[in-house]
């Protein structure tokens, strides 16, 4: 990084930032200078066009967003094109246009699922209803009653017996969801009776939908009804929509992407400072894009603005944004390392190693070649449906040499969807996960060992220039855990047993040394770097899981009888397995990188380098 | 007889470490969604804080494979 200061007239600081917005590369900084610059505040004018850029803004993102318009490119319109008023008119009309229709819209959906389920039930009715020349001989009570309710149907019955005699008819119609639909029929003579039977016994009558009058056999044609119309009135809103974002979408795109640069150009301006005649910027830039910015203002605004470096000594590393520059293979992990806050200006770059044991981890735990070239595929069609530069595309570039390392160590463990391999391909198992259970802990344990002890050396490295003490500790606790690893080696006959002896000499020296350093703290940070080399055992175990939980969805299809379900089960089962064969090494690569690799040497805190530039559309955004 | 007490032993070896971390677990995840909907950019912290207690039953999981390679089970 390079920080720069832009001097210039101070009436062409509206343009400057035009074209350092063009450039999109300089990250602006509140400026160091003396206190004879005063800071560039927004004048009264300007204050008020911020306010009311916010408004339109607000404006078109409800529009945009009702209407739903798809934003797929951002289409740089000119500066100084384009007319905020009539903008602001324009956005104003489609969103109060766009919320009535979608307030319309709700307001029938909602109509619609109102009557469909009451027309569930009112269906149950239909064929209960006498016929026409017998309906004015009957009052009709339809009535549900529900699943727990059937014995007080008969009750009911008997009640009513005891009431009219045999003068009323209940007909009855079990509905799919246990409840039975009954329609009691009797004499109009009788209502107010079997009215007071009813509430005392607290049977409820079917209550029809507001704005519907007469009885439920009206009711049911008049709701069909209403709902076609609904139906026919849904499909007239969504064409007006869809008229509305034919005609409208492309300037409200536009416009918005303007806007957002005119905010973005307003909120940079109190950062300005300068006289009464001239401005002064300062900021940030990658140190090989000076050149760029300085030619383009000379372009743009002649000789009038100067672009100066400033010197190292000039300003505090701590202040300076971070950027993580890659080469092109390990630039994906970026987003691997950008979950965590950024690291300190001039601190390591983890992102190198994240590339390299992130992928080995996962195909560790993985380890299966079906599983490998599902997650390929995976791949291949998340990179097919992604842009550059997006999250998407760097989660499909990881899923890559994910499935290569997968592949790899399938092929090594004689693993293809589990145990199918070896009996379809005679395949031919190097390394049985299913057997080797302790080798592979001893896999996981060594590889935790070079993993932590390359982040204890990488600690070293970062604390070196400016904590030499911290350095100094750092190789202690990571010559401490080399000692105690040739020990336990030693001792088990691993190593020759004449090590052992030196290696406990090497401990008994280095532990006081380490406490002197690192305080009385050392032995529990030496106990808690041995913990997190025994906490690499979590590839064993969840490789081991993964390797069990195949062979068993392979079982399965011998198993359950039929051949079909058998397969099918298998097949189930091979998917869940592939769902948490993908979810569970990721979160436990991560959770290694994060606690136990980068434990050792990340030093957060950094800026995250924003520099002034252009407004994308969220799904275009560059990560 | 001794088959009995190898096994019973792997499971409680492996079976308590997974209660604590169910139950640790429990205590993470509620208050990890809490977060989120606050501070979405915690995602990172509150997927390791969920993903510490496993090393619990992970643990316990080697430790009773290795009870069981050892008793021959």
């Amino acid at each position: 990084m390079a920080k720069v200061r832009l001097l210039g007239p101070r009436d062409r600081l509206p343009d400057v930032l035009r074209v350092v917005q063009d450039v999109g590369l300089l990250h602006l900084a509140p400026l160091t200078t003396g206190a004879q610059i005063l800071p560039a505040e927004l004048t009264p004018l300007q204050e008020r066009q911020h306010r009311n850029l916010g408004r339109i803004l607000a404006d078109l993102d409800a529009a945009v967003a009702l209407l739903g318009c798809r934003e797929t490119k951002r289409t740089l319109v000119p500066a100084g094109s384009g007319s905020p008023p009539r903008w602001a008119r324009l956005a104003r009309d489609t969103r109060t246009r766009a919320e009535k229709l979608s307030a319309r819209r709700a307001s029938l959906e909602e109509e619609r699922a109102l009557l469909q389920k009451y027309q569930v039930f009112f269906a149950a009715f239909e064929g209960l209803f006498p016929t026409e020349d017998r309906s004015h001989q009957a009052r009709a009570y339809p009535l549900i009653l529900r699943a727990g309710q059937v014995q007080h149907s008969r009750l009911l019955r008997h009640q009513l017996t005891a009431l009219l005699g045999g003068g009323f008819e209940l007909r009855e119609r079990a509905l799919p969801g246990g409840e039975v639909a009954a329609l009691l029929l009797v004499p109009p003579f009788s209502a107010d009776r079997v009215e007071r039977l009813l509430a005392e016994g607290r049977v409820q009558e079917v209550p029809l939908p507001s704005g519907y009058t007469g009885g439920l056999r009206d009711a049911i044609p008049q709701m069909s009804q209403r709902l076609g119309a609904i139906a026919l009135e849904e499909e007239g809103l969504r064409r007006e929509v869809g008229q509305l974002a034919t005609t409208r979408c492309r300037e409200l795109v536009a416009a918005r992407a303007v806007l957002h640069d005119s905010v973005a150009r307003f909120e940079a301006l109190p950062l300005a400072g300068g006289t009464r005649h001239a401005f002064v910027l300062e900021g940030w830039l990658p140190a090989d894009s000076r050149q760029l910015l300085t030619s383009r203002l000379e372009q743009e605004a002649g000789n009038t603005v100067v672009v100066e470096e400033l010197a190292r000594e000039q300003w505090a590393g701590d202040d300076a944004p971070v950027v993580l520059s890659n080469p092109r293979l390990f630039r994906p992990f970026e987003l691997i390392v950008r979950l965590m806050p950024p690291p300190r200006y001039g601190s390591l770059d983890p992102t190198p190693f994240v590339a390299v044991f992130f992928p080995m981890f996962f195909g560790l735990i993985l380890g299966d070649v079906g599983y490998g070239i599902a997650l390929a595929a995976l791949g291949l069609a998340l990179r097919a449906r992604s842009r550059p530069g997006t999250t998407l595309r760097s989660l499909a570039e990881i899923a890559g040499p994910c499935a290569a390392f997968s592949v790899i160590f399938g092929f090594l463990n004689g693993e293809f969807f589990g145990d199918l391999g070896q009996h379809w391909f005679g395949m031919r198992a190097w390394f049985n996960r299913e057997e080797a259970i302790v080798p592979f802990l001893g896999l996981a344990v060594a590889l935790g060992l070079v993993h932590v002890l390359l982040g204890l050396g990488l600690g070293v490295a970062s604390a070196l220039r400016g904590h030499p003490r911290i350095a100094l500790g750092r190789g202690l606790t990571a010559l401490m855990v080399i000692l105690i690893t040739i020990c336990l080696l030693a001792a088990f006959e691993i190593l020759p047993a004449a090590l052992f002896s030196p290696a406990v000499i090497a401990l008994l020296i280095a532990f006081p040394a380490l406490i002197l350093v690192e305080g009385i703290v050392a032995p529990v940070e030496l106990l808690s770097t041995l913990g997190n080399i025994l906490s690499y055992a979590r590839i064993m175990a969840l490789g081991t899981a993964s390797v069990m939980l195949a062979v068993v969805a392979n079982r399965m299809a011998g198993a359950l009888g039929s051949t079909l379900v058998g397969v099918t089960f298998a097949l189930l089962f091979h998917l869940v397995n592939f769902a948490l064969g993908l979810f569970s090494p990721t979160i436990h690569a991560l959770r290694l990188h994060y606690v136990e690799f980068f434990g050792k040497f990340y030093s957060p805190g950094g800026t995250q380098y924003r520099p002034l530039t252009h407004w994308y559309p969220a799904p275009n955004r560059p990560t | 007889m001794e088959i009995l007490w190898i096994t019973l032993s792997a499971a409680l070896a492996v079976g308590i470490p997974a209660l604590a971390t169910a139950w640790a677990q429990s205590r993470i995840g509620p208050a990890a969604a809490a977060s989120l909907a606050e501070k979405p950019e915690l995602s990172t912290t509150a997927i390791v804080m969920l993903a510490i207690p496993e090393t619990m039953a992970i643990l316990g999981f080697v430790v009773a494979v290795l009870i069981l390679m050892r008793g021959g089970a």
